[in-house]
């Protein structure tokens, strides 16, 4: 058995996640204790191009399944390239995002190695007796577990997105291993015949690290835009959401929704603009890493779970916070 | 001439026998409609339904025989009163007839519908047949021309009018020819059939055919009537038999009371799949239901464009019966797969619009229940095929996991009694009352403020109350109504282990629903307890003398009734003589009130869904409160506030109305 930590990058249409970058991050971490080294694996078609972006982050070797088969997301065809590769290889470590393709894969994944699986995890470190020991939250984030994977191997972890810091990139190349991918297409049960997607190039909300958040105080569906320009100023990973009343008045459609009957988000940072924190609204991101809230009323319950409060109008604070926030990224 | 007249004038006494013989036939035709339907119910499981026959009696009186419900809507009511009490009075006098034909004169040769009597028996059956007939006219043109939306036309409507009508019809036109031809002068009392036989005036000439017209006038009268009987057996005017029995096997639990699955660890199934699965009770609801709407013109959910009507539901059920007993009849295998009831007879849509506020069952003239069946088989949605929306599964476990609706968690129950000089009753240990803060006066920060202002309010007054702090979990009431009475039996045992574990026996809230579950519901698990609402109390700690409100309030308010507090545990006035105890308020009532009150849409497990069909309940209780032109709503009921103080938000009402809740307002009038 190896000491070596693989991790499966993912992209979606070419576009590789930034959960991949993230995992190569802690992937580095774990190797400078285990000893061994860091592999990415990367599966679709037409993907080559994609190594670039993984280069720089600590891995000495990539696995490039390019297939046909492996054009559009399938469990099981993942699931036979990544058992296969990792029967041959043996890592001691194979993690993944917990990312909804991540959480459909990984535990299949783990059910054909016969090895233990945790899931939606927030830390991973290496214990004393070596073995790669990872951080979950349950009963919503009251208790934290740590899981270990004492005997079987590999140790799987989904990391859950956003959580762990993106390293800087640096110049060193990634040895490119090309894998054959035997899978036919014809022997798959499940076949993606359509992708039927929602209007808007939007980032899923579930998945953004900074949400620009809009509430019945935006007034009108055109003045949304100025949370659009905000999110735009932050860059990619930066997405708009609303209150339930915001989509209740027409502003925002509903898959913008933050809230106990939307989505359930935890991005690094929500900014909620005009939105007065009803509780069926702070069940859906009071645990974003910081919140920041920005309302005329001072009495307003969303100021209680905010880290930052700015008692003033929308309107007049959220172009200048978009303007300091180019110029702060322009600096980069 | 001895005032009287001769049964079987001019048809022959010989028609003795054949009247006889069709009415036998008659009978065994009406029997053999009537058992069907009672070998239906017998499918349902068993209930007893036979305790306290008195009171059964009583409201078999007053429901039935004096029309108490029916009669709140005064059209279809006295209409309906007309018809009723006029074919009663008319069935009676065909009775006494029978007794003195076949008992009196057959054995003793004695008459007793003679003299005055006869003259009063006269008048009596002539005035009712008349009121009947008016009843009938004015209901059909109620149902053909006014054409309430409430109402849907079968031709079972059309035919029983119709049947009614000529059976009335041609029994005065029956007695008009008589009398045209007798004209014995006494008949001025049957006053209908007197002025009729002035239409029939007799010449010497034509007599013999006047009487021939006698003779076919009583026999279409005699078959109509005949076929009126036969007929009831087999359509909705069966209710002349089941409405009764509805009324007298009526539910005495509390309205808001639902019944617990028993022994629900044995169990192999849960709730209704199947119509077996209802109890012969609940199939019987479905045969004593007339159509008539009011339910639906009280559902809020109806009246707000949602799929659901309690009509539809009730209908479907006896359509499904019926069905099923044509599938029984042809002898095919009655344990044959069958589709489940929910999303195929009611679809999942109209069993989740559903608020359980109970405007259809305070209105159902025969007592119809409908929560009971709506939570019965959301129970099988959720505990057999686990079908319910992401909204409602998110519910779930966060209450499994925290014991609250929301993802925050337990630990932090207690914090909004953090700046408070208040004791847990872990704590302090001795209290004369359990002070139970709910979900929403927990958590919520709205609602908080309502809390507060109650424990200040008691405070005041002087009582002896702790709270549980972090111990205190959700009563389980939401869950219960969404089906899941397992989550529903687990809180509820847990709650009432630590209230017997603190020796609690009284218990404050200020919420309804936790109200209604522990007053209602908790002794199903043998917790048995004193109960108040916050506004029960509080009015009598005024009545007491404990509680001064000295400072004025200027404003004109209205009271907006919670379902679970007034509907369902009959608390009106309480709140509302609050309101009236703070000076230079005014209160005015909508018009929606009382046991007519509109739901706030949050009952039922509704505050957890989307409300994505229809108009929003909630913004039509703020337009009905916006027309009584009070800038004050109060409510006695975190879930009101929050959907009235939404719905004020959402329709941009802010600068005309506030909602509060009665402590806050009482908080201000200290």
């Amino acid at each position: 058995m190896s000491n070596d930590v693989w991790i499966v990058a993912e992209q979606k249409e070419g576009k590789l996640k930034k959960v991949s970058l993230e995992l190569l991050g802690i992937g580095a971490k774990l190797t400078e204790k285990t000893g061994g080294s860091l592999s990415a694996v990367l599966l679709g078609q037409g993907i080559d191009s994609l190594t670039e972006e993984l280069d720089g982050y600590g891995a000495s070797k990539i696995f490039v399944c390019d297939s046909e088969a492996l054009k559009d997301y399938s469990n099981e065809a993942y699931t036979k390239a990544i058992v296969d590769l990792v029967k041959a290889g043996n890592p001691s470590i194979l993690l993944g995002g917990a990312t909804a393709l991540g959480k459909d894969l990984f535990p299949r994944v783990s059910g054909r190695l016969t090895t233990g699986l945790a899931s939606d995890c927030v830390g991973l470190t290496i214990n004393e007796e070596g073995l790669l020991l990872a951080e979950r939250p349950v009963f919503a984030g009251k208790v934290m577990v740590d899981t270990i994977t004492p005997e079987a191997r590999p140790q799987m972890v989904c990391l859950r997105p956003n959580v762990l810091p993106v390293p800087e990139k640096g110049s060193e190349k990634a040895e490119i291993e090309k894998v054959a991918v035997e899978i036919n297409p014809q022997d798959l049960k499940a076949t993606i015949k359509e992708m039927v997607k929602t209007a808007g190039e939007k980032i899923d909300l579930t998945e953004a690290s900074v949400i620009v958040s809009g509430g019945r105080g935006m007034g009108s569906k055109e003045k949304f835009k100025v949370l659009e320009e905000l999110a735009s100023a932050f860059g990619e990973g930066a997405t708009v959401g609303a209150s339930r009343s915001a989509v209740d008045s027409d502003f925002a459609p509903h898959d913008w929704q933050v809230g106990q009957t939307g989505k359930v988000v935890n991005p690094n940072l929500y900014i909620a603009c005009g939105i007065s924190g009803a509780i069926q609204h702070l069940a859906g991101m009071r645990t974003s890493k910081y919140i920041v809230a920005i309302n005329k009323d001072p009495e307003a319950p969303i100021f209680q779970v905010a880290d930052y409060g700015i008692v003033d109008d929308l309107f007049k604070v959220v172009p200048l916070l978009a303007e300091e926030v180019k110029k702060l990224k322009a600096q980069d | 001439m001895e005032i009287t007249r001769e049964i079987f004038w001019n048809v022959g006494h010989w028609v003795r026998w054949p009247v006889y013989g069709l009415g036998l036939i008659v009978i065994l035709i009406f029997a053999y409609g009537l058992i069907k339907r009672i070998r239906l119910w017998r499918m349902g499981k068993p209930e007893n339904r036979l305790d306290n026959i008195p009171r059964r009696i009583g409201s078999l009186l007053s429901f039935g025989l004096f029309h108490k419900r029916i009669l709140k809507e005064p059209y279809p009511g006295i209409t309906h009163l007309f018809l009723f009490w006029g074919f009663l009075v008319l069935l009676l006098g065909t009775f006494l007839i029978f007794l003195q034909e076949d008992f009196t004169k057959l054995l003793f040769d004695k008459i007793f519908i003679c003299g005055n009597f006869y003259l009063f028996f006269s008048f009596v059956l002539d005035l009712f047949g008349l009121l009947a007939l008016i009843g009938v006219i004015l209901l059909a043109f109620r149902r053909y021309v006014l054409k309430p939306d409430r109402l849907d036309n079968k031709p079972e409507d059309l035919i029983g009018l119709i049947l009614i009508f000529l059976v009335l019809l041609t029994g005065f036109f029956n007695e008009g020819v008589r009398i045209a031809i007798t004209k014995p002068d006494f008949e001025r009392y049957s006053f209908v059939g007197w002025q009729i036989s002035k239409l029939f005036v007799s010449s010497e000439a034509s007599v013999y055919s006047t009487k021939i017209l006698h003779v076919v006038f009583w026999w279409i009268h005699l078959l109509l009537a005949f076929g009126f009987m036969g007929y009831v057996a087999y359509s909705k005017l069966l209710h002349l038999i089941t409405s009764p029995l509805n009324q007298f096997f009526r539910s005495f639990a509390p309205a808001g009371e639902v019944k617990p699955i028993p022994d629900i660890e044995n169990q192999e199934t849960f709730g209704v799949a199947k119509l077996q699965d209802f109890t012969w009770k609940q199939l019987l609801d479905t045969d004593a239901c007339t159509r008539c709407g009011r339910c639906q013109d009280n559902c809020p959910a109806y009246l707000s464009e949602k799929p659901l009507s309690p009509k539809k539901v009730i209908q479907d059920l006896k359509d499904h019966l019926t069905s099923q007993a044509k599938s029984l009849g042809k002898g095919e295998d009655a344990e044959k797969e069958i589709s489940p009831i929910a999303g195929n007879v009611i679809s999942e849509d109209e069993l989740w619009a559903c608020t359980t506020c109970g405007a259809c069952q305070q209105a159902c003239p025969v007592l119809v229940e409908v929560i009971d069946k709506v939570v019965d088989l959301r129970r099988y949605l959720v505990l057999i095929e686990s079908k319910f929306s992401p909204e409602v599964k998110l519910f779930f476990k966060n209450m499994e996991t925290n014991y609250n609706p929301w993802t925050i968690g337990f630990a932090t129950r207690a914090d909004w009694a953090k700046d408070l000089d208040l004791k847990t009753v872990a704590e302090k240990g001795d209290v004369d009352y359990l002070l139970f803060v709910g979900c929403a006066g927990s958590f919520d920060e709205r609602n908080r403020k309502v809390t507060r202002s109650l424990v200040r309010l008691l405070q005041k007054a002087g009582v002896n109350f702790g709270i549980l702090g972090t111990e205190e979990i959700c009563c389980g009431e939401t869950a219960r109504r969404m089906g899941n009475e397992y989550l529903a039996q687990i809180l509820m045992q847990q709650n009432i282990e630590l209230f017997n574990k603190y020796g609690i026996k009284k218990i404050i809230t200020s919420c309804p629903h936790c109200f209604n579950t522990f007053k209602n519901e908790y002794h199903q698990f043998e917790g048995k307890y004193q109960v108040f609402h916050h506004t029960e109390f509080l009015w009598s700690l005024f009545k007491e003398g404990k509680l001064r409100f000295k400072t004025g309030v200027e404003m004109t308010a209205t009271y907006h009734d919670s379902c679970y507090l007034g509907r369902h545990n009959n608390i009106y006035d309480a709140p509302r003589k609050l309101l009236g105890s703070i000076q230079n308020t005014s209160l005015v009532e909508m018009e929606k009130t009382k046991e007519k009150s509109f739901c706030c849409g949050a009952g039922g497990g509704r505050m957890w869904m989307e409300e994505t069909i229809g108009t929003r309940i909630n913004h039509m209780r703020i337009d009905q409160v916006a027309s009584t032109g009070a800038s004050v709503v109060a409510t006695a009921c975190p879930y009101c506030l929050t959907m009235l103080g939404d719905g004020i938000k959402e329709k941009g009402m802010e600068s005309k109305m506030a909602v509060y809740d009665l402590a806050e307002l009482l908080e201000k009038a200290l």
